[in-house]
């Protein structure tokens, strides 16, 4: 009975095989442009969910099944499914494969001195040269050049032999690379997975707690994050925006009070763009900024909402966003009919009259006369943004101008206080000074403040990344570099004088080796004192 | 002079430089087809013309727009001709000493002015805060080194599979040399593909003189070995670019990595590149293989600066 009938032995060899396959150069550079394929379908082909969610529902929409398709294999998120992480996976298997057994051969070539060699005259490299000092003393001299050249050097001087090699680097460069650039694999992983990244909206004077619930949506979690939230409070003292002249944005930034859960510990803080602040484990960027209208809405004297309306922006493509309105809703689901209030708000009533005058946009950058162009919408409301009115159901039952520190009557759009002539002439709004009363809906709008989005992110393994990136780099130089170069020298005794052989190679750039030999060839028959006769010697070099 | 007049004078530099680099273009082909020694001195005499232009209007460009010109496509693209242009004399003309493919690089030089004048023109002005950083600065200037680099060594890689065709086609016709017929047998004339009636006399090396008065390029493997030099250089810059990137992505969005395209694909780039590499160390890829990546790695390239930009979008749109 043949080995090959042991079923032990055949799942051996299927293992040793596909261990081998894994191991091969070839399954490397095939893996590799694998990886680069999945890259291709994920960063151009379709939308990905990360970061363009929209897009993605929109294909949905339009193609129903072939979306539910490509979500099932998901194509939406190539960079978080199963066969990049499966690619991934068997990049990484088979780079360890690889380094394991790379980095063994290393340690015991380390270990080894360089081995002495016969035949010199069979070297890609080889030149003769006469010399008067001894065969052990020229030997001997021999080895000192090759070390002051830095190369690493064995010395047998009664056989008058040397044996050198330079340029281990290179290998020892290839694999900092490679298990620097596995390293570098395993803390994004790490990293990502633990850690979470939000969005989290403040507006000045008002204080946030880093907690789930407090992102509103704004949140993605990593895989094996394990719901511990930091509960950083952060408190927006002030934000800044500057500009230039031209009306390009200079800087953003947030002046933060920050404290812990528990508050022992606290600090100041401004946040600038590309100026991040760490603190209790977090990060904190400054990520977007916009207006909050502050409005109070009242039925007779019920408060139905009081605080800011967090505003956006929706500008036209090729317009500039600081010259255009900034809009927001209030929604008051618990009145029957539903009531929906679309706001339209002019930071800077100055600088939109003069974009009217001249018909040139100007932006609007300062809390100058701000003012609320509204639409009072009843119905239904079906819209859940934020930000957004879905008038579908409802209808516009009146609209009008609200500038800073009115009050206005929404069911006639009228202004019940409030000095109207705050605003420039071209903008005109009905007083009606005695409508209000009980049960008559009123809206006024003590203030505009800002407000300042933060990205919080918590990702432990920053520093790693960087480490292994940088090792990546310093790694990759001497790999691509530096040439593994092996010398040998050997010396016997031609009567009088000293017959020198040196012979050698270079594995790599073989070109600036054929330079090099030429140079040690000299400086070892120098020092070992040359004998001028050696014209034979110069036609058996070449 | 005022900041119109500084901006004007690289506009007209720029176009300068264009018109020189086309120029010196033609007369390096036309050095390639006919091999005059004086077309050589001129086609470099233009190109150096070109190159100097070239820097006028990136110096000027810096001094209209009060900053470093790096800030947005059109600049991109006015320093990588220049670094192109600069690399190819430099390294392919003066040092490695081959002449003969210069045509090539200073098409893609035209290439890259006529995209940046065509599609990403923009007056020198400041930059976004986000820009402010001095990361963008080593980063963009990393990019953009190692992109000339890459660049090039992909066009080389190119010239070099062209090379290797015309070479393995004059062996083949070697190999397919029959001894002239003697009696009964004819060459059928008619037939373009046999033999002209000089191919009886079989020492003669018919189809390497054919071929070297045809394309006088190079023999492959200096091709190769330049190409591989260019694209050795290339890939530790764009990947230490791509950490650069990185890291000021993390400083500026607080994420160092975010699979946004242009970061998708300058990986991808980085990978098929690795995969050259890889590849001209695997034996049975070395050669056609080996270059066939770099092609597909050249492709990667272009999409990588011109389409993401162009049609793709996103975050880096800023800086178009």
């Amino acid at each position: 009975m043949s080995s090959s009938d042991v079923p032990g032995a055949r799942l051996r060899r299927s293992v040793a095989l596909v261990w081998r396959t894994l191991r091969s150069m070839r399954t490397a550079v095939i893996l590799l442009l694998m990886l680069a394929a999945a890259s291709v379908v994920g960063g151009t082909i379709f939308p990905q969910l990360p970061n363009s969610a929209p897009r993605v529902a929109r294909f949905m929409v339009d193609h129903p099944f072939w979306g539910k398709a490509l979500q099932a294999a998901g194509f939406f998120d190539v960079f978080g499914s199963w066969w990049f992480a499966l690619i991934t996976a068997l990049l990484f298997v088979s780079l360890v494969a690889c380094l394991i057994p790379r980095s063994r051969a290393m340690i015991r070539t380390a270990r080894q001195r360089p081995i002495q060699a016969r035949e010199l005259e069979s070297f890609p490299s080889y030149a003769e040269r006469r010399v008067a000092a001894s065969p052990p003393e020229a030997a001997g001299k021999a080895a000192s050049v090759l070390r002051r050249k830095r190369y690493r050097v064995e010395l047998d001087e009664r056989g008058g032999a040397v044996a050198a090699e330079k340029g281990a680097l290179r290998e020892v460069g290839s694999l900092v690379f490679h298990w620097a650039f596995l390293l570098l694999l395993v803390a994004v992983i790490f990293g990502k997975g633990t850690g979470y990244v939000g969005h989290a909206t403040i507006v000045e004077g008002s204080g946030w707690t880093d907690a789930r619930l407090n992102y509103d949506g704004q949140l993605r979690t990593g895989r094996f994050f394990d719901g511990g939230f930091s509960g950083t409070q952060i408190t927006l003292e002030d934000f800044n925006d500057a500009y230039r002249d031209t009306g390009q944005p200079m800087d953003y930034r947030s002046t933060l009070d920050l404290a812990n859960a528990d508050g022992s510990v606290t600090r100041t803080a401004e946040v600038r763009i590309n100026h991040p602040v760490m603190f209790n484990g977090i990060r904190i960027f400054q990520y977007g900024y916009g207006w909050a209208a502050m409005v109070r809405v009242a039925e007779g004297n019920e408060v139905l909402f009081d605080g800011p309306v967090i505003l956006g922006q929706d500008t036209p493509k090729g317009e500039n966003p600081l010259a255009q309105p900034w809009i927001g809703t209030v929604k008051l689901p618990t009145l029957r009919p539903q009531v929906g209030i679309a706001l339209e708000v002019f930071p800077d009533a100055e600088a939109y009259f003069r974009s009217i005058q001249t018909g040139v946009p100007q932006p609007m950058t300062q809390d100058n006369a701000p003012f609320i162009d509204y639409q009072v919408w009843e119905g239904k409301l079906v819209d859940n943004s934020l930000t957004g009115l879905d008038t579908r159901f409802m209808r516009l039952t009146s609209s009008g101008l609200l500038g800073q520190g009115w009050t206005v009557n929404l069911e006639r759009g009228c202004v019940v206080t409030g000095t109207t002539g705050a605003l420039p002439g071209a903008l005109s709004s009905v007083t009606c000074p005695h409508a209000s009363g009980p049960g008559v809906l009123t809206m006024s709008f003590p203030e505009l403040r800002q407000y300042t989005t933060l990205q919080i992110s918590r990702d432990a393994s920053v520093p790693y990344v960087l480490g292994a990136a940088i090792l990546i780099v310093l790694g990759l130089l001497p790999a691509l570099y530096v040439s593994r170069r092996k010398v040998w020298v050997r010396a016997r005794a031609d009567g009088m004088a000293t017959i020198l052989q040196v012979g050698g190679f270079s594995l790599q750039r073989k070109d600036r080796f054929d330079e090099e030999f030429a140079g040690l060839v000299a400086a070892v028959s120098d020092a070992a004192g040359p004998v001028l006769d050696h014209a034979t010697e110069e036609a058996r070099a070449r | 002079m005022t900041t119109e007049q500084w901006s004007q004078l690289s506009s007209d530099a720029f176009n300068a430089a264009l018109f020189a680099y086309i120029g010196a273009m033609l007369v390096s082909f036309a050095y390639l087809a006919f091999r005059k020694e004086r077309l050589h001195t001129a086609a470099t005499a233009i190109g150096i013309i070109g190159l100097l232009a070239n820097g006028v209007s990136i110096i000027t460009r810096a001094i209209a727009a009060g900053r470093t010109p790096w800030g947005n496509m059109y600049e991109y693209s006015s320093l990588l001709t220049f670094l192109m242009v600069l690399g190819y004399l430099w390294i392919v003309e003066a040092r490695a000493r081959v002449r003969t493919v210069g045509g090539f690089v200073y098409a893609l030089a035209v290439f890259t002015m006529a995209m940046a004048v065509s599609f990403f023109y923009v007056g020198p002005a400041a930059l976004m805060p986000a820009l402010n950083s001095y990361w963008r600065q080593i980063h963009v200037t990393s990019m953009i080194v190692a992109s000339s680099l890459l660049g090039i060594g992909c066009l080389l890689t190119i010239v070099y599979l062209v090379k290797l065709s015309s070479e393995r086609r004059s062996t083949a016709r070697l190999a397919a040399q029959v001894p002239p017929p003697i009696m009964g047998a004819s060459v059928d004339t008619s037939d373009p593909s046999s033999p002209p009636d000089y191919a009886g006399a079989g020492d003669e090396p018919v189809g390497n003189v054919e071929q070297d008065r045809r394309i006088g390029l190079p023999p492959s493997a200096t091709l190769d070995a330049l190409a591989y030099r260019f694209i050795r250089f290339g890939f530790p810059v764009w990947t230490f670019g791509v950490i650069c990137g990185a890291i000021w992505a993390q400083q500026t969005w607080g994420r160092y990595w975010g699979w946004d395209p242009k970061e998708t694909w300058s990986f991808i780039t980085w990978v098929i590149f690795a995969g050259y590499l890889h590849a001209r160390a695997t034996a049975g890829w070395k050669g056609v293989r080996a270059a066939a990546v770099a092609l597909v790695g050249f492709v990667s390239l272009l999409i990588t600066y011109y389409a993401v930009n162009l049609w793709i979008g996103q975050l880096h749109t800023y800086a178009t």
